[in-house]
């Protein structure tokens, strides 16, 4: 049993210890465990990452050309992401620059990106954490039709439209096979939604997965395939040819139509059918502000979305960078992702080992040494564990800090930051739901702030695909063909040793490769991934991570149903294959 | 087999002659092509359908392909047929001292280290060890891996596949095989090299013809003693 | 098992009338180039039987085979798992979680034994004692093994399940194995790629419930009528290769015509898939179509056969690794090399022989 302060949370592991492994509807494998107290309020967590397939090691002596597909594969769900921050890391090493539209259709990829796994996300993985798929059965369709009209135009919402949707579910219901709805925790008091509300989102959740994959075809035509396109050091891999004999074998102009359709189409999903849905279900939901955890606290981010190809710079970013610490909005400290102090990771509490565990390491001088073990306090086995002992190792999630500190990243830290510099394009969307909702600015940290700012952030992105798609179109009529750079494409142009950084906003948060070349391969490369960030285990001082975090103090409906425990947790979106690699 | 009569033997029968032309000849054709299968001329200009330079290539290497299959099928039909000489590369006399203590010998005098070479009616027996393990062996890892690769083009169910589709699994997968067939290629010309360096060079210093050999199929022999 | 919905019933729930339900079921017989008489049988079939429990696990993965699932235009996944399976078990979007999602694991593999199918995605470690992939507080290979038991058939999604995939390239740190490697007692259909095809996936799956039996595989294990050529057999690109025309450097004048990708190391000619032709995403265009070449996602071990922009892979014999023309090349330059300075010797040795012999005469 132990009691101490950290960050301004008071852990105490003394009163009933609930587990949940596996976390579902999540990316990967997790556990969590918490201790709660007699009122059933969180006291302690503990999440840990429960997998790990060693990715840094086996980068180790490739060619440094073919590293983004290696890290594409780090995760299936920001597919993509982990590619882009891997070309720009060699890049980074080797001093290529990229011709312009190649900047944009990179940028058009990563924030189709943004959109498609948002909107998963919200509907098909978090959804079921606000919305009781049972109680849709008792809804009115009349009643659920006029809710539908008052918050949105979308065109789908007739009386009969969701009776069918509820025909249908009533029949699934009644076949006795739930499928993936078995087990829930329908009727559970910590749902608050009424009948039609949940009616307009199980057919929601339907709809968002037959236009998921519409969306993903961004990708297909510049990357070839989704999930898992493909990209290029030095540029992209797809040609543009508008004018000339054999322009059908590139990107020509009915490519290009299609890329255009599909971000109108994808515009106004987000717009119609998404953001109405977020801001219905948050008004049922806005006195339940729990969650918080690091946000109001520390927040960091990359910035990303470069306006012009190759200035990485923060003031031509579209997306912010930035780090708030000790919740202080006032100040916005200047991230740099080369400096040896600022970024570090730990591995006290992580399966893995240092040299000298007491001590962080910069990426660049990252190792990666696998070391499973348990705790002496431990419960189980080695190989069937009842519970975890935090005092030890207790994750396959290293834990990098900034400047010494735990650091939440994602949407909201990104509408955060872009909030406290001031930036219109952030600030004012979230002035427009807070005011909508009507509820103060420290609403945002929490578990629906987080869910809120991920909805706002995809229809950002929504928009700025139309920017660069249009820009794509001005370049292309300016005269410039031009998708990849070859200067530095030869290894024998590349100097003996070579390290760079490449980095990201991915969906989850901020994102960096760390690169180090020696004699044309690969010699260390560390991936530093937002669920590393968001998922990390304590620290040698004893600091808890993001996850841990937004579950102090959270009171449980049912302690035997983890649903308010879920819903938090999802609020990150955690992937687990990306935060291990 | 040290010989000690000096007047021309018949060696070789006019049907293994003619194979070892024709085979060297194949294998020529197959390295060429393999070759430039492999690693592509420069693009050519205009329309695709106005070109046809790899599936020229291509076919030239299928083509030459074929013969030398059937040509090495042919020779170990005439190892039953023909003489006995015929049978040398394929049936090594590995439990036979004396044959070692001569592909000793025959290393010896490679090395420098043998002032007087032997004379042979066949093959000098190091000759003999090489062309098994280069030739023939090479031979047959060249037919099942280029038939192996051949079937995937011929398709799932032909007879391509139920004969030699087994091989594919066996190496790992389609590009492996490709990597090891075109290893073999370097393992068979390393063979060439070696083999008609000798062949001149046993010309000039051995005791015995040898190139004419291979063209008349007599072995004629330089001087008397043993 | 009553009140548990057939395929039947779903079908007339979608609208399907019993008269083209019928026909439906004389089509698919006459696909399968079966007698009239079948159709009675398929119909009777689908008529009484409950939806097939799938239960789809997930171990070292990176969930991009289930995302590529969730992408497949026909039939809908909304459909595939609401309609034709019931997917009972599925970490990525199942609601319950913890011991409530574990319970249904027994519920399932007691009540269905022998009538479900597993569906795998991702792989098993074996090193770190099987923990680098933990699910309940146990070895992901635990669970793998005791759902295995009793299923009816396993479908192992992606080239992970399949082949090991990333984690277990070289040098697979945590020793991920591919099913078929810890499950040696189940029919195993492999349906390989990084991902695979939605369509293809789950174009396997209906075909499993369509007509009742698992697709002909072909000796790797992979359905044939997905898996029975490469793309390169059926690129459009492949009259640009016949022709000898080639992208020779990224953008060139060839990218931007489409020629083939070949010599920037297009792993088509080895890649047994169906991209060439049922393309990606509803059609839209499939890896080469977009300019980049294949990288033979869908092989086995395509992680270690040196860069995806060679056409000269790398090989490893005997412990050297290069490409075939440089180690074969090598070798061949050393035999050659050996020979020049062989008849170098052999002219001096003859020259001085003739010396000596000369000398004697004297
Ligand atoms: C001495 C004999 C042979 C030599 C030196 C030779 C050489 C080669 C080489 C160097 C390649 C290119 C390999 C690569 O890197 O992809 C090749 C490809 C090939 N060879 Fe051979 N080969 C021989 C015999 C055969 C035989 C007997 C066949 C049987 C039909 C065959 C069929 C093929 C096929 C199908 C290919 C692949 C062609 C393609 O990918 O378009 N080869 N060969
Ligand atoms: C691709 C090229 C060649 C290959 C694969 C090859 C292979 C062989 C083989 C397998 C034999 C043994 C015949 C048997 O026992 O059936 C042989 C013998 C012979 N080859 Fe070649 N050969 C090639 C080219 C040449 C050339 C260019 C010459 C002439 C300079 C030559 C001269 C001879 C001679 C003289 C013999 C008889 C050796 C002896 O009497 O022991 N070969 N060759
Ligand atoms: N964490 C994470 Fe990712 C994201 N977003 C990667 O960088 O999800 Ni798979
Ligand atoms: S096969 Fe490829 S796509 Fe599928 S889970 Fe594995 S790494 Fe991801
Ligand atoms: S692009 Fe690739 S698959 Fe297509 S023809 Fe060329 S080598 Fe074959
Ligand atoms: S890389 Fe994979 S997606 Fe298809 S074209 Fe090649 S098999
Ligand atoms: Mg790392």
């Amino acid at each position: 049993m132990s009691v101490y302060e950290t960050q301004g949370f008071k852990l105490d592991n003394s009163g009933k210890r609930v587990v949940v492994d596996p976390v579902t509807r999540i990316e990967g494998h997790m556990r969590v465990e918490v201790n709660l107290n007699d009122k059933n309020v969180i006291t302690n967590a503990v999440s840990t990452g429960t997998m790990w397939r060693g990715l840094e090691v086996i980068l180790k002596g490739r060619d440094p050309r073919d590293a983004w597909a290696f890290t594409e594969r780090i995760c299936g769900v920001c597919t993509g992401t982990h590619a882009l921050t891997s070309v720009r890391a060699v890049e980074d090493a080797l001093g290529i620059r990229i011709p312009e539209n190649a900047n944009s259709i990179r940028n058009i990829m990563q924030l189709n990106l943004q959109v498609h796994d948002h909107l998963v996300h919200f509907y098909h993985l978090h959804a079921l954490d606000w919305v009781d798929v049972v109680s849709a059965l008792k809804a009115d369709p009349k009643a659920t039709s006029e809710l539908a009209q008052s918050i949105s135009s979308w065109p789908l919402s007739s009386p009969g439209y969701f009776r069918d949707i509820q025909t249908r579910l009533k029949k699934f219901v009644e076949s006795g096979q739930l499928g993936p709805f078995m087990n829930g925790y329908w009727g559970n008091p910590a749902y608050l939604l009424p009948p039609e509300a949940n009616l307009m989102a199980v057919a929601h959740y339907l709809e968002a997965l037959d236009f998921q994959k519409e969306i993903v075809k961004i990708h297909t035509i510049y990357g070839g395939k989704n999930p898992h396109p493909n990209w290029l050091v030095g540029g992209v891999p797809c040609a543009i040819n508008v004018h000339d004999t054999g322009a059908v074998g590139a990107v020509n102009m009915e490519r290009l139509n299609l890329v255009s359709s599909i971000i109108d189409r994808t515009i106004e999903f987000i717009d119609q059918v998404y953001i109405p849905d977020l801001l219905a279900i948050a008004s049922f939901y806005k006195g339940w502000l729990h969650g918080g955890g690091l946000s109001g606290k520390s927040v960091m981010s990359y910035g990303d979305i470069p306006d012009k190809a190759n200035d990485h710079s923060a003031k031509n970013l579209m997306l912010p960078r930035g780090a708030i610490i000790n919740g202080d909005l006032s100040k916005v400290h200047e991230v740099d992702m080369r400096d040896p102090e600022q970024i570090q990771e730990f591995v006290t509490h992580s399966w893995f080992s240092y040299e000298d565990e007491t001590k962080g390491l910069h990426p660049w001088d990252g190792v990666t040494e696998p070391n499973y073990q348990l705790g002496k306090n431990a419960k189980g086995s080695n190989t069937n564990i009842e519970q975890i002992d935090e005092a030890a190792k207790y994750s396959w999630i290293k834990a990098p800090r900034w400047r010494g500190h735990a650091m939440e990243v994602g949407p909201l830290a990104r509408y955060i930051i872009g909030y406290a510099q001031n930036n219109p394009e952030f600030k004012e969307p979230v002035d427009m739901v807070l005011k909508k909702l009507d509820v103060p600015v420290t609403a945002l940290f929490s578990t629906l702030g987080r869910t809120a700012a991920r909805g706002l952030e995809a229809s950002w992105a929504a928009h700025k695909m139309r920017y660069f798609q249009d820009k794509l179109m001005a370049n292309i009529k300016a005269g410039d063909l031009s998708t990849a750079n070859i200067d530095k494409w030869e290894p024998r142009t590349w100097p003996k040793e070579a390290k760079g950084v490449g980095f990201t906003e991915a969906p989850r948060g901020a994102l960096g490769h760390w690169v180090r070349i020696k004699d044309g391969k690969i010699d260390n490369y560390q991936c530093v991934v937002p669920t590393t960030w968001n998922g990390s285990p304590r620290d040698p001082k004893g600091q808890i991570g993001a996850f841990e975090a937004s579950l102090m103090n959270t009171p449980l409906a049912r302690a035997d149903q983890p649903l308010e425990i879920l819903r938090t947790l999802h609020s990150f979106d955690p992937c687990l294959a990306c935060s291990t690699h | 087999m040290s010989m000690q009569k000096m007047e021309a033997v018949y060696v070789y029968e006019a049907p293994l002659r003619l194979w070892h032309w024709v085979n060297a000849l194949s294998i020529t054709v197959l390295a060429l092509t393999g070759y430039f299968i492999a690693s592509p001329l420069p693009t050519q200009p205009g329309e695709a359908s106005a070109n046809f330079l790899m599936g020229y290539i291509r076919f030239a290497h299928f083509t030459a392909a074929y013969v030398f299959a059937i040509g090495f099928a042919a020779r170990i039909y005439w190892a039953f047929a023909g003489n006995h000489h015929a049978r040398q590369l394929f049936l090594l006399p590995v439990f036979n001292p004396q044959w070692w203590r001569e592909v000793w010998f025959e290393s010896r005098w490679y090395l420098f280290l043998e002032r007087e070479p032997r004379k042979y009616v066949g093959h000098n027996p190091l000759a003999q060890l090489f062309m098994f393990v280069f030739v023939t062996w090479g031979s047959i890892f060249m037919i099942f891996t280029g038939f192996a690769l051949y079937a995937e083009g011929e398709g799932r169910d032909g007879w391509h596949d139920n004969l030699f589709g087994w091989v594919i699994p066996l190496f790992g997968q389609s590009q492996d095989v490709h990597s090891w067939h075109h290893l073999g290629m370097w393992w068979i010309l390393s063979f060439v090299i070696i083999h008609i360096y000798v062949a001149i060079r046993e010309d000039i210093m051995s005791r015995q013809s040898i190139v004419s050999t291979m063209i008349s199929g007599y072995r004629m022999f330089k001087d008397e003693r043993k | 098992m009553s009140g548990i919905e057939t395929f039947y019933d779903v079908m007339r729930r979608q609208g399907i009338s019993r008269r083209s339900f019928l026909k439906f079921c004389s089509l698919t017989a006459a696909a399968l180039g079966l007698e009239p008489a079948y159709a009675g049988k398929i119909a009777q079939a689908m008529e009484t039987r409950p939806r097939t429990p799938v239960l789809w696990l997930h171990g070292l993965e990176c969930t991009c085979c289930s995302e590529s699932f969730i992408r497949s235009a026909h039939p809908l996944a909304k459909d595939v798992v609401l309609s034709m399976i019931s997917l009972d078990y599925d970490d990525t979007i199942m609601t319950a979680a913890g011991h409530q999602a574990e319970a249904i694991l027994d519920e399932i593999t007691t009540k269905y034994k022998g009538n479900y199918i597993l569906a795998v995605e991702g792989n098993p470690p074996l090193n770190q004692d099987g923990m680098s992939c933990i699910i309940g507080g146990k070895p992901f290979v635990e669970q793998l093994k005791r759902v295995a038991k009793d299923c009816k058939a396993i479908i192992s999604w992606g080239s992970c399940a399949s082949w090991g995939c990333v984690q277990a390239a070289r040098p697979n740190p945590t020793q991920a194995t591919p099913v078929h490697k810890v499950i040696l007692d189940k029919p195993i259909i492999k349906v390989p790629g990084c991902p695979p095809i939605a369509e293809v996936m789950t174009a396997v799956i209906t075909y499993m419930l369509t007509f009742d039996r698992i697709p002909e595989l072909d000796r790797q294990g992979r359905p044939k009528m997905f898996y029975g050529q490469r793309i390169h057999d059926k690129c459009y690109r492949r009259p640009h290769f016949d022709a000898g025309q080639f992208v020779e450097e990224w953008d060139d004048e060839g990218a931007r015509k489409g020629y083939c990708l070949y010599k920037v190391g297009c792993k088509g000619p080895t890649t047994y898939n169906a991209c060439s032709t049922t393309r990606w995403n509803g059609g839209v265009s499939f890896p080469i179509q977009s300019g980049h070449g294949c990288i033979g996602c869908s092989e086995d071990g395509f992680w270690d056969k040196g860069s995806f922009y060679d056409r000269l892979t790398t090989v490893r014999p005997f412990g050297i690794e290069g490409n075939a023309d440089q180690i074969g090349g090598t070798v061949a330059g050393v035999v050659g090399a050996a020979a020049a300075a062989h008849a170098a010797v052999s002219a001096i040795k003859r020259a001085r022989h003739r010396n000596e012999e000369k000398s004697e005469e004297k």
